[in-house]
């Protein structure tokens, strides 16, 4: 079985950016929800019924050949920290981190599928990978899906399909979603046009880690709100055509700004990485600021390819859960923050000033 | 006095009367309006009794997002799913279901509900490959069932016959048992 050492030593491609194609959209996430029949959901099960259905389902996880050598665990054998850990690394999801005995966590080798066991559904599946890739990611879990099928006796209704703890899963119980860098949107101040349009679509944009989080580092979740009376594919193909024009809008707001204030651009990635390198007390949000406008700098060949991922990379090594089990203790808020800053010091020493090459005077 | 559900002051104090067996209820007063105490129609002891049985945590708002969630009025509104207990007012405290078994119970009350949340009101994605046959089926069954409906009720019987043989037909495949498809 993988070791927790081993997980954090590895990052999977997706949480890198090694897509070529994820300047704007970094993460394609797909995620099932499926209940066991006859069983009360794990929200509304007592204790011992929860950990009573728990080693069936592990064991038909744990025997898929997806799932050789994954990484599997109840949480009541992770520490805080480590929970913490595997929200920020989006494996887990914030509710399932509050959970205990009685639910689980499974991952596969290369964290790109992980299944959680006993959260609000018996079953969550989830499916991540990076750059606009929705549909490979489905077809990941549909191939778990259609396996566990056969060997789980499914919730299943004929009028209103899969059965979920909440009704507003029922249906296909899929939630696709993607993750969006749109620094361009923000700083031409058309993000609010963007997300009510999107939001006419009856899609939901959202901040990074989900339902009701704010955005931070320019970062927007944009998903499918409607599970019931639509097919996977059309959801899917929904989602993905808005998601393309999102990143179109981002792309022309992008050369927009270019065009009209190169100046003001090239001040602010500049700044950025500024702040960024001589910093020695840096919170969270700020270094996500920063960190989005050296991204977008990358992006625009201010820096070379490599920034990009490096900047991906330092998204999720900077969250305080990543910092604590680096420094194997707790730390207060302060000594984060000179952590963070030192880290990103360290990091950015490779990185030279930023070629301005934009600026035509 | 301290309320029956937290360890606030009890403000509310609740008699009912069943047969002549009198039962007070003492409540502080943010337990008592999660109850609906200042609806008499929506007060339930039943609801009561069994959310302290079942583990489902007090004062707990509905998590963002999760619609509001109406109770069809002329139902009788303190029925629990023969499955696993769970009252329909749950629904309103949690925002979710009990067990797949509330679906069938209360049918009727999550339909009305739907609308608002998701496309349609009837499943058109994928299909768990042992139900197919069967789902297919029923379908078809419903469908013919409406334009028996729409026959009968234009008067056309000769048709009705037709779609009512139809449907037996399909029925009568109906009862062949499935593939297994679980193992144990």
């Amino acid at each position: 079985m993988m070791r927790f050492s081993t997980l954090m030593k590895h990052p999977a491609d997706w949480m890198t950016g090694a897509d070529t194609d994820s300047a704007i959209v970094l993460t394609s996430r797909i995620r099932l929800a499926r209940n066991i029949t006859g069983a009360p959901f794990p929200g509304w099960a007592r204790k011992n019924e929860r950990i009573a259905i728990l080693p069936e389902l592990r064991d038909k996880i744990e025997t898929l050949p997806e799932m050789k050598d994954a990484f599997s665990h109840q949480l009541s054998e992770l520490s805080s920290v480590q929970k913490q850990v595997l929200v920020e690394r989006h494996l887990i999801s914030r509710e399932q981190a509050a959970r205990s005995e009685g639910s689980a966590i499974v991952v596969n080798r290369d964290q790109t599928l992980s299944v959680m066991i006993n959260e609000e559904d018996h079953l969550r599946l989830q499916s991540i990978r990076s750059g606009l890739h929705l549909r490979e990611a489905y077809q990941l879990i549909a191939n778990v899906d259609k396996q566990l099928e056969q060997v789980l006796p499914y919730a299943f209704d004929h009028e209103l399909g899969y059965l979920t703890a909440c009704p507003t899963n029922v249906g296909t119980g899929l939630r696709a979603s993607a993750m969006l860098h749109l620094p361009g949107l923000v700083i031409s101040d058309h993000i609010g046009q963007v997300i009510q349009a999107v939001g006419k679509l009856g899609l939901a944009v959202r901040g990074i880690f989900g339902e009701g989080t704010e955005s931070l580092g320019h970062l927007f979740q944009i998903s499918n709100q409607s599970t019931l009376g639509e097919s996977e594919e059309d959801i899917l193909s929904r989602l993905e055509r808005v998601i393309q024009q999102v990143r179109e809008q981002e792309r022309n707001a992008r050369s927009k700004l270019l065009e009209e204030d190169p100046q003001m651009l090239a001040d602010k990635i500049s700044r950025a990485y500024g702040q960024l390198k001589y910093a020695y007390v840096i919170d969270s949000k700020e270094a996500l600021t920063h960190l989005s406008l050296v991204r977008l700098g990358s992006d625009m060949g201010c820096f070379p390819k490599q920034a990009m991922e490096l900047c991906d990379s330092l998204l999720m090594d900077i969250e305080p859960a990543h910092l604590q089990h680096k420094a194997e203790r707790k730390l207060a808020p302060e000594e984060r923050d000179t952590m963070r800053a030192e880290i990103i010091r360290s990091r950015l020493q490779s990185l030279s000033s930023p070629v301005i090459n934009f600026i035509t005077s | 006095m301290q309320c029956e559900h937290c360890d606030n002051k009890a403000t509310v104090f609740y008699t009912q009367i069943i047969d002549g067996i009198g039962k007070k209820t003492c409540l502080c007063e943010s337990c008592a309006s999660e109850q609906g105490i200042t609806d008499p129609e929506g007060f339930l002891l039943g609801s009561q009794d069994i959310q302290k049985q079942g583990d489902s945590s007090k004062h707990k708002a509905l998590p963002k997002g999760v619609p509001k969630i109406e109770a069809a009025t002329d139902k009788q509104p303190n029925r629990c799913c023969p499955g696993c207990g769970f009252a329909f007012d749950d629904l309103k405290k949690t925002g979710r279901l009990g067990c797949s078994e509330c679906y069938n119970f209360f049918r009727e009350e999550i339909k009305n509900n739907l609308g608002s949340m998701h496309k349609g009101t009837s499943h058109a994605g994928r299909v768990p490959e042992g139900m197919l046959q069967a789902f297919k089926e029923r379908q078809e069954l419903e469908q013919l069932q409406e334009k028996l409906d729409a026959a009968i009720s234009s008067e056309d019987y000769e048709k009705a016959a037709a779609l009512r043989d139809e449907m037996d037909k399909i029925s009568s495949q109906e009862t062949t048992p499935p593939e297994p498809t679980s193992q144990p």
